[in-house]
């Protein structure tokens, strides 16, 4: 048999593609060589947030971080979704300048960011230590649970009639008459179409191709502390933006911000800088005094994809009719949704509301295209 | 030694983590072939959990075969130019070695080519209804609130499980004058009489349980063989324990009579579970292994992991107990200053020999108590829906069936279905239990290996980790863009 | 709990949830409470319930309750003349 959308990667690109093709009227396979959401869509901090997006993206960003609101709608099962203000704090005159200018950026872009003193960011977030000179303060920002989004999306799936294929590592990729055969551990998975939704795995599986698109691999630390009382109620970011953290409804709280560990494509992450995490929980401590009572429990690392102009990979495969790819996205997890939804309108032959992100920009000349990097 | 942020790491030729027999040991056979030697522990003294101090300022405690043991372990410690330094919790091990430990007044961290990894095992603890109570307290906690600090656990105790502990505790008890309610041993008479022989390989040993089980009859303590704990009972404390007869594999019989005993306390444990803390976080190659107590490293005869320069050693990375723990940490030690070419290949098969044998010697007794020691699946089989199996995180056995049933197949996934091994314990309580209940549905328990580990190995307080620091110490790394 | 040999060190008194309590120096505030018949350090944060130590060695975490401010192990933590104990552990 023969499906109408075969899509190779089941983080939160592919799956919000399979769900929205699905229920679009095609027939789909979702290919998965662990468990749905296990790689940087399950892993990663779940900060719902534009004061880390990038500017390009902020119109997808704000649409996406809508769906997430009422993911009870779209996805129709609990990601934990909480929304509330975010802060990006400026502790110096260098981040208060750098603030400023960034946060205007993503203002003309359409962040609702407002510039306020440290004494109004302190209304807004009492847990918030003193000396902030100024904050940048945005009411669309927020978290979800993302260790949740494995079990939310895989039992929407099911919902949507999407066949599944979990622990189902793809090999290889043939190009046949009327599609295409994706190689599995189980046998090859044929498809009319075909979508790489691999995240930091989109360079191998575009290689299957003949796809030269390099993709650098971010090692992202993060750490949790266990259940604490309240110690702050926003989303509470640094004005580089090396700062994530807020605490959850059962009282952990998330202490990330894109401090680099020890990994590759090839084995993950595999180790962590202690140095690292000590410098990100200082920063942390610094932003939330309270913090320090509390314990660390766990700190982990995934694994966060990035092109050449760290813009997305969203859109046809140059010279390959029907291939598709989706991923690469900055803040992946915020924008995720919305963008794999564009992408399936535009399987789903609908005008795409927004603009895809094609690759070719990013291609090397040598595959005949003209690279734009 | 390092300081985070001030000045480089303190570099040594091996760090030995842990200062029970088997890390102690090691540290020792490094340090006399002329290496410099770190040892680290969080306790304040050497002698880990079985030969553990007794605190100062208490007399009149018995004179045990193991306090004179652990006495004459520190006499060699203190004798010898290891640098012992108590009171550091390691969190971190990552890199070729790097270590980082709180405990002093900043965090700080050391470094050398070798690392032997000697942390030790904890208890097992098969849930059954009530476990959670306060009274409720592991047997392996018992000894240590015996040894060191001379205390009875309770008034009236029920002392329960598998395992030699449970006489080692019910005589430390009476010896202590401490009053024992009831043994109970879910291994029938006949499981011992089996491992009589092999028991009987280590006479000291041996000696050593039969004057135990001597005075719990001389004390005419009732013990009841081949019977489990059902559950406990009380008003947020421990008043009474429920027990009923189990078959030869673990499980309750079915429609046999359950009866009750008055207690106060009820110490209970079901074997050790191997957490090979480090090697996991390390990622050396392990292997299942249910008579040695879990996932534990693959080593070769002289405690070598898959990873050059890691070795392990000790109950932590293998049950096999604190006899062999001694010997194999002597090996790791020699190996690791063959290694670092201290000695030579032949010089350390010459020094390894005698401790070669001992291993060879004391392996079928120490592969009997591990058997009787080892997690008996029935037993798991057996925990009733509405039992808490995750402490920290009140999931229930009814609960982490049901995600079995929404799809969960491996461990980390079912710990995000369920959040099952995400508290401050992080699944050293409950892991392997719930190893167990998946692998009833998927059939292969060795398959579903263990739960990734991560730092910090135990939880760190953020306050320890921070030390003295200013904003501008903090290395921020050039901004995303934007 | 029972102590059940000489002891030959100083008695001193910590402050539990605003009362004070003698225990004697080089316990561990875990002990200090047992012998005092304190058995229930906190509540469990999911299901509201009671819990105290269960392994004393450091491994399971039920002991972690708030000492002078902060939350600590009581199994592995040294009593301290004046130390301010609180049960109660993560909400
Ligand atoms: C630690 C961390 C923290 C982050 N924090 C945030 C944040 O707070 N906010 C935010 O917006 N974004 C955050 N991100 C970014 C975000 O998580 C990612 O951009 C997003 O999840 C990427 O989704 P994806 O579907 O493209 O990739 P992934 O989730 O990685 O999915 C790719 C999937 O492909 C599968 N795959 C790979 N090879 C094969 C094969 N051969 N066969 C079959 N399947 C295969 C993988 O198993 C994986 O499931 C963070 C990322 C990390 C790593
Ligand atoms: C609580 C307990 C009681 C026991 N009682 C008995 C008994 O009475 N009789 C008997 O025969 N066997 C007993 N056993 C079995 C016993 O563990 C072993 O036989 C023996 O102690 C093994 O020695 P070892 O050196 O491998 O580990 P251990 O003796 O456990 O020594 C490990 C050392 O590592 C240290 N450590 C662990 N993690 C860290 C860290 N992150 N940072 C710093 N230091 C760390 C610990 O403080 C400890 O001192 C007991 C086991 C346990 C867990
Ligand atoms: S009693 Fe288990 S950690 Fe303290």
């Amino acid at each position: 048999m023969s499906y109408d959308l075969v899509i190779v990667g089941g983080g939160v690109h592919g799956c919000t593609a399979a769900l929205f093709a699905a229920r679009g009227g095609m027939k789909v396979a979702l290919v998965e060589r662990g468990a749905l959401a296990r790689e940087a869509s399950g892993v990663n901090a779940g900060t719902l947030t534009m004061q880390m997006t990038r500017v390009a993206l902020i119109p997808y960003a704000l649409r996406a971080h809508a769906m997430w609101a009422n993911a009870r709608e779209w996805l129709g099962h609990d990601v934990g979704v909480v929304v509330c203000d975010g802060l990006s704090l400026a502790f110096t005159e260098q981040e208060a300048q750098l603030l400023s200018y960034r946060a205007g950026k993503r203002r003309e872009a359409g962040a609702p960011i407002d510039l306020i003193s440290g004494t109004e960011a302190k209304s807004i977030e009492p847990g918030l230590a003193d000396g902030v000179l100024l904050a940048g303060h945005c009411r669309v920002d927020g978290f979800a649970n993302a260790y949740l989004t494995g079990l939310a999306f895989q039992r929407a799936l099911r919902e949507a009639g999407v066949d599944v294929l979990e622990y189902t590592p793809a090999t290889g990729i043939e190009r046949e008459a009327g599609g295409f055969a994706v190689l599995t551990s189980a046998g090859p998975v044929r498809g009319k179409r075909l979508l790489l939704a691999g995240g930091v795995w989109i360079e191998p599986m575009l290689g299957w191709l003949g796809i030269r698109l390099p993709i650098k691999t971010l090692v992202n630390q993060l750490a949790v502390s266990e259940r604490v009382q309240p110690v702050m109620r926003t989303v509470v970011g640094i004005a580089n933006g090396l700062l994530s953290l807020k605490q959850y409804p059962h009282g952990t709280v998330v202490i990330g911000g894109g401090w680099q560990g020890i990994g590759d494509r090839e084995r993950g992450g595999v180790e962590l800088v202690p140095e690292r995490l000590i410098g990100n929980a200082r920063l942390a401590c610094h932003a939330i005094p309270a913090l320090r009572a509390a314990r660390m429990v766990r700190a982990w690392a995934g694994l966060e994809a990035e092109t050449a102009d760290a813009l997305p990979a969203v859109g046809p495969v140059p010279g390959i009719p029907d291939a598709y790819v989706c991923g690469s996205v900055h803040s992946g997890y915020t924008s995720g949704p919305y963008i794999a939804r564009l992408l399936a309108e535009h399987l789903l032959g609908k005008e795409p509301s927004l603009p895809l992100f094609p690759i070719d920009r990013l291609l090397a000349p040598a595959t005949g295209r003209e690279g734009l990097t | 030694m390092g300081k985070v942020n001030k000045g480089a790491g303190a570099i040594a030729d091996v760090i030995v983590a842990g200062a029970g027999p088997a890390g102690t040991n090691a540290a020792l056979a490094a340090a006399a072939s002329g290496l410099d030697v770190v040892l680290l522990d969080e306790q304040d003294a050497a002698g880990g959990q079985v030969w553990r101090k007794p605190l100062d300022g208490l007399n009149g405690l018995p004179e045990t075969a193991e306090l004179k043991a652990g006495n004459a372990l520190r006499e060699r410690l203190i004798a010898s130019n290891v640098r012992f330094l108590p009171g550091r919790r390691i969190w971190s091990v990552s890199g070729q070695y790097r270590v980082d430990v709180i405990g002093a007044d900043n965090p700080e961290f050391f470094e050398a080519p070798h690392l032997i990894a000697a942390t030790g095992a904890h208890e097992r603890v098969v849930p059954f209804e009530g476990w959670t109570l306060p009274g409720v307290i592991g047997l392996a906690g018992a000894t240590t609130l015996i040894k060191s600090g001379g205390i009875v656990p309770g008034n009236r105790i029920v002392v329960a499980g598998s395992g030699p502990l449970l006489t080692a505790v019910a005589a430390g008890i009476l010896k202590l004058g401490g009053t024992v309610a009831a043994v109970v041993d879910i291994a029938p008479l006949g499981a011992w009489l089996k491992a009589l022989p092999a028991l009987a390989s280590v006479p000291s040993l041996l000696a050593q349980g039969a004057v135990w089980t001597l005075a719990i009859g001389r004390a005419r303590v009732p013990v009841y063989r081949g019977h489990a704990v059902v559950r406990a009972l009380g008003n947020g404390r421990l008043e009474q324990v429920v027990i009923g007869p189990v078959d030869a594999a673990g499980a309750p019989v079915a429609g046999s009579d359950a009866f009750t005993i008055d207690a106060d306390c009820l110490c209970v444990g079901n074997g050790l579970v191997a957490g090979s803390d480090i090697t996991r976080c390390l990622r050396a190659g392990h292997t299942y292994d249910r008579l040695r107590g879990g996932v534990v490293p693959v080593l070769d005869d002289a405690g070598r992991t898959s990873r050059a320069g890691l070795y392990a050693c000790g109950d932590g990375y293998g049950i096999r107990g604190a006899a062999m723990a001694e010997s194999a940490g002597v090996l790791a030690g020699l190996a690791a200053a063959c290694d670092a070419g201290a000695i030579s290949a032949e010089e350390m098969q010459r020094r390894a020999a005698p401790h070669r044998a001992t291993f060879a010697a004391r392996r079928r007794f120490s592969d009997a108590m591990a058997g009787m020691m080892a997690l008996r699946p029935e037993q798991v089989r057996a925990i009733a829906p509405e039992t808490v199996v995750c402490r920290c995180e009140d999931i229930t056995r009814g609960a982490i069936d049901a995600a079995i049933a929404a799809g969960a197949k491996d461990l980390n996934q079912l710990k995000h279905f369920t959040r099952c091994g995400m508290g401050p314990c992080q699944a050293r309580m409950c892991g392997d239990v719930v190893a167990e209940l998946l692998a009833i549905g998927t059939g292969d328990r060795a398959a579903l290996g263990a739960l990734t580990m991560r730092p910090p190995l135990r939880p760190v307080p953020l306050e320890a980790l921070l030390g003295d620091f200013s904003y501008s110490d903090i290395p921020i790394p050039e901004p995303a863009p934007l | 709990m029972r102590r059940r040999c000489e002891d030959d060190r100083e008695s001193i008194t910590i402050m539990v949830d605003g009362r004070p309590l003698v225990a004697r120096a080089g316990d561990s505030v875990a002990v200090a409470l047992g012998l005092n018949d304190i058995l229930k350090m906190r509540s469990s944060p999911a299901a509201g319930a009671p819990r105290g130590a269960f392994c004393f060695m450091g491994v399971c975490q039920e002991c972690a309750i708030y000492i002078d401010g902060a939350l600590r192990q009581a199994c592995l933590t040294r009593v301290a003349e004046g130390m301010v104990v609180e049960l109660r552990g993560v909400p």
